[in-house]
């Protein structure tokens, strides 16, 4: 059982994909070419690598929180976008307990692009008497 | 560089509805392909992957992303960024379930920034009820619009 203090497992993408951006433009109905198109992401002077998705850099967090906590439940989430992650990146979503109180664990998250630094801070509540 | 008090304020689109129109489904095949696209199997409880709390509210709200972009009077070719996001669950999504969205605009605030000049800050809010009304969750997000017309 974790207490406060103990970091979460991490969870590792070895390598964002520009093939999975394809499909999320397609899951969030939202086709902005900055996700699929690397001349455009040049044109706007935001790099030289097509840039993922928010919602995609969210679901790892949860993962890594899904993994840490087998059988819970996310009950609140808050995520902050301090950085782009881009294709190719290799990212580590990690995560420290801060406290634990009756069945609810409260930590803090983030997500780490290798040489860059963190990309999304945030705090997650997980429930571990999971709602039916 | 012009003081923000000089500056035309942000349009007052606070109120603005977001309902939906429509109900959105998680289908089973959709979810598997989400959830191998970062990297794990889909539940085999039929639960879906709670990253849809994104995915369920914006598709199915009752405007699409250029179309809340256009009401902040805002060219969504002009690149709106993700702020945060933040959700309150009260229940498990399912895949194969019907669920709408209800929302709305909470505020659109004009400020300046040292790496993006001017920009408009949207707040808006979301939630999604399964078919019986009860509401499943909660989400309120943040995009930052730059202004470069302004900056």
């Amino acid at each position: 059982m974790l207490g406060a203090g103990d970091e979460l497992p991490p969870f590792i993408i070895e390598r964002v994909s520009p093939e999975a951006m394809k499909a999320w433009a397609v899951f969030l109905h939202d086709p902005n070419p900055i996700h699929l198109d690397v001349e455009v992401v040049k044109a706007k002077g935001l790099g030289d690598r097509v840039i993922n998705q928010g919602p995609a850099n969210v679901a790892y967090l949860m993962n890594m929180l899904m993994a840490a906590f087998p059988g819970a439940a996310i009950s609140k989430m808050e995520s902050r976008f301090v950085d782009n992650v881009y294709a190719g990146d290799r990212l580590t979503a990690g995560g420290r307990v801060t406290s634990v109180e009756g069945g609810a664990v409260q930590c803090d998250i983030w997500l780490r692009a290798d040489g860059r630094d963190v990309v999304i801070t945030g705090s997650a509540t997980v429930s571990t008497c999971a709602p039916a | 560089m012009a003081d923000l008090a000089e500056l035309p304020s942000a349009p007052d689109v606070a109120g603005t509805s977001l309902d939906g129109t429509e109900p959105y489904v998680i289908t089973a095949e959709e979810n598997a392909a989400l959830c191998r696209s970062t990297g794990v199997e889909p539940a085999a409880d039929g639960s879906a992957h709670p990253v849809y709390y994104y995915v369920a509210t914006q598709v199915a709200m009752g405007k699409t992303v250029a179309g809340v972009c256009e009401t902040c009077r805002f060219d969504v070719e002009d690149g709106p960024m993700m702020g945060s996001s933040g959700v309150s669950f009260q229940a498990p999504l399912k895949v194969d379930h019907p669920y709408r969205v209800t929302g709305e605009i909470l505020s659109l605030v004009r400020k300046r920034s040292r790496k993006l000049g001017v920009m408009d800050v949207l707040d808006y809010r979301l939630r999604l009820h399964d078919q019986a009304g009860a509401t499943v969750l909660e989400t309120t997000n943040v995009w930052v619009l730059p202004r470069k017309e302004l900056a």
